[in-house]
């Protein structure tokens, strides 16, 4: 069922030259209720069959090898929908999966998707909570199964105009009319976009989460956008900005979500939560930044560790810098990784795959004895690795 | 409903087509054997006037128990000791065996019944395989033969048919656009659990039918699974 499937993003590329379109910003009805209370289950024919049609899909999310193993990330999700709703959400099964991409799904069902390539780009609580509200907000307005109707209505009237139209040898009235009865589905979903944002960063500031993350998060897209189209030599634009595209386009967006956030803002006592954001994820850290980086998208890479490195660099993401470069191996290359390697060994939560990945640069500059002390390290803080003797017998030469 | 009349004797006018494929130098299971009859992948759905397939909760779930009863009413009549086998699909030994025959299943469908995407590698060889997580599962189990199945079914709604009947009508004045209305399509295959191999595959296709009553689901079921018991006559090379 991909036409229940609801994306955070549907995949577009940002230009510059978009940007003027700043001028249209509107502050988002934020005055909208859930419709749906908890254990809510469905009862019209139509959306029992559109539940069910989801198990098979279900099941398979569920036991999926590419579900990140994480009990207590799960928890936390939950928590954070808990927070935003004011309610336990039994009715929300929330799945983590690794998919570098950036991307979260709800189904009409309940089942929430949350890629491993959403966390990655994410600074604090707040950030992520801007993405669970809006996809939250597809749930509790039951936007899929309103759509469905939506379509089968316009799907119905296009068949029945069309046959007649036909039969009546006036075929171009008909393909007219399709024309604007497909526009006017695609229209549909933008707004429900619009309602799932509006309805996503009103519990944000109800909660007491900074309403402004919803708009860094769609800076952050749109200058990661960029950026990788910037060292790729590319030139992008927002696929969101066509009349078929199934969300608003993605500068819009983010531009309506700052205005309704300053409103929002007056006068509240707000926090990005950052401290438990980092507590709860920086285990998952290193194999979620490995991820991304073997995209070997250098431009979107780079941006994703600096943009997290404004709230400090770590070791982590030095190494990970230091990676990106290595993969790309282009000119000069070497030694900008070498440089980060260097750096992040200095610093104290260097992972040890930084020693080792610095040693060998060492070696490889002809400093042979701080590459050998390099090594010597990475193997005195991970004996058992994996490469450990491929490392000691480096060392025997 | 004389309208609903003219309309089933046009889709009474569309073939039912059945054609299995085996692999090289099938033989139908004799003897003393068991197989287990995997989880059946059904569903049952209205087609709306636009076209679109609405699956039905009471309609799928009812469909299910009438092909499992048929099921194991056929296979009760085959010699073997057949067991039918609902599973939820928790069980990671049958999880992942059902889950790798939905990908070769519909793989079988796409190349070797759509003369547009046959593989140059495979136009006159049949040799797909479950491989060894097939065997290592029949050897833990003890099953000879697993049988898969998959079925969908639709029905046109009010809609539809009036939709049709407004195509009949313009058949009268010389522009006949006839929507199709619900029909039924089906595959089985069978792995043999020693080799892995699917030995054995049949998809039907048909506008007539309704699974949704035991007599529509016994004779799907039977189409579908009664030419594994017959071993294919050699073919000369077309």
């Amino acid at each position: 069922m991909s036409g229940s499937r609801r994306q955070f993003l549907a995949g577009a590329g940002v230009c510059a030259c978009c940007l003027p379109a700043f001028a249209s910003a509107k502050v988002l009805d934020t005055g909208i209720e859930a419709v749906i209370g908890p254990g809510y289950e469905p009862i019209d024919q139509d959306e029992r069959g559109m539940w069910q049609s989801l198990e098979r899909l279900e099941e398979a999310i569920r036991t999926s090898p590419k579900r990140l193993d994480a009990p207590k990330f799960d928890a936390y999700t939950r928590g954070v929908v808990e927070r935003l709703v004011q309610r336990p959400v039994p009715d929300l099964r929330i799945y983590v999966i690794h998919d570098a991409a950036f991307n979260a799904a709800m189904f009409p069902n309940g089942m929430m998707v949350v890629n491993t390539g959403l966390a990655v780009r994410i600074r604090n609580e707040a950030q992520f909570a801007a993405v669970l509200g809006h996809e939250a907000g597809h749930y509790f307005r039951r936007h899929q199964i309103t759509q469905y109707r939506s379509v089968r209505r316009k799907a119905a009237a296009s068949a029945f105009f069309g046959t007649l139209t036909a039969i009546a040898g006036v075929g171009l009235a008909g393909s007219m009319v399709d024309v604007a009865l497909l526009s006017s589905m695609y229209s549909f979903s933008r707004t429900q976009e619009t309602e799932a944002d509006a309805f996503g960063i009103k519990l944000m500031a109800r909660a007491n989460y900074s309403p402004s993350a919803a708009s860094e998060v769609w800076k952050q897209v749109i200058e990661e956008r960029k950026a990788s189209a910037k060292l790729n030599d590319k030139k992008y634009k927002d696929a969101s900005k066509s009349a078929f595209s199934t969300h608003p386009a993605t500068d819009e967006r983010m531009v309506d979500l700052k205005e309704t956030a300053a409103k929002l803002a007056e006068g509240g006592n707000f926090s990005d939560h950052r401290d438990e954001w980092v507590a709860i994820t920086q285990e998952h850290m290193p194999k979620l930044l490995e991820e991304q980086i073997n995209l070997n998208d250098a431009g979107a890479s780079l941006y994703i560790i600096e943009n997290l490195a404004q709230d400090g660099w770590t070791g982590l993401l030095r190494y990970g810098e230091g990676e990106i470069y290595r993969l790309r191996a282009g000119e000069g290359d070497a030694d900008k990784a070498a440089a980060a390697y260097a750096t992040a060994i200095t610093l104290p939560d260097a992972p040890s795959e930084a020693w080792r990945a610095n040693g060998y640069a060492l070696l490889k500059a002809g400093k042979t004895e701080e590459g050998r002390a390099s090594l010597n390290k990475y193997l005195e803080l991970n004996p058992g690795a994996k490469d450990a003797g491929m490392v000691r017998y480096t060392l025997t030469q | 409903m004389p309208l609903a009349a003219v309309l089933l004797l046009c889709v009474g006018c569309v073939s039912t087509a059945t054609t299995q494929k085996t692999s090289t130098g099938y033989k139908p299971p004799s003897g003393n054997y068991k197989v287990i009859v995997m989880r059946p992948d059904i569903a049952a759905s209205v087609l709306t006037a636009g076209g679109q397939l609405e699956q039905r909760e009471d309609w799928t779930n009812q469909a299910r128990e009438n092909v499992l009863d048929a099921l194991r009413a056929q296979q009760e009549l085959r010699g073997g000791q057949a067991t039918v086998t609902v599973t939820s699909g928790d069980d990671p030994a049958l999880r992942d065996l059902n889950r790798l025959h939905e990908v070769v299943g519909q793989s079988i469908l796409l190349h070797k019944y759509n003369p547009m995407a046959q593989l140059p590698t495979k136009k006159t060889s049949f040799d797909w395989t479950l491989g060894k997580l097939a065997t290592d599962f029949g050897k833990s189990a003890g099953y000879d033969y697993a049988l898969f199945l998959f079925a969908r079914d639709s029905f046109s709604s009010g809609g539809r048919v009036a939709l049709q009947g407004i195509g009949m009508l313009g058949c009268i004045v010389g522009v006949c656009i006839l929507p199709p209305g619900g029909s039924q399509q089906a595959f089985a295959s069978l792995v043999d659990l020693k080799s892995g191999n699917v030995i054995w595959f049949n998809y039907n296709a048909s506008a007539m039918g309704d699974i949704r009553t035991p007599a529509g689901a016994a004779e799907l079921v039977n189409r579908l699974l009664e030419p594994m018991n017959t071993e294919p006559k050699a073919k000369k090379k077309t």
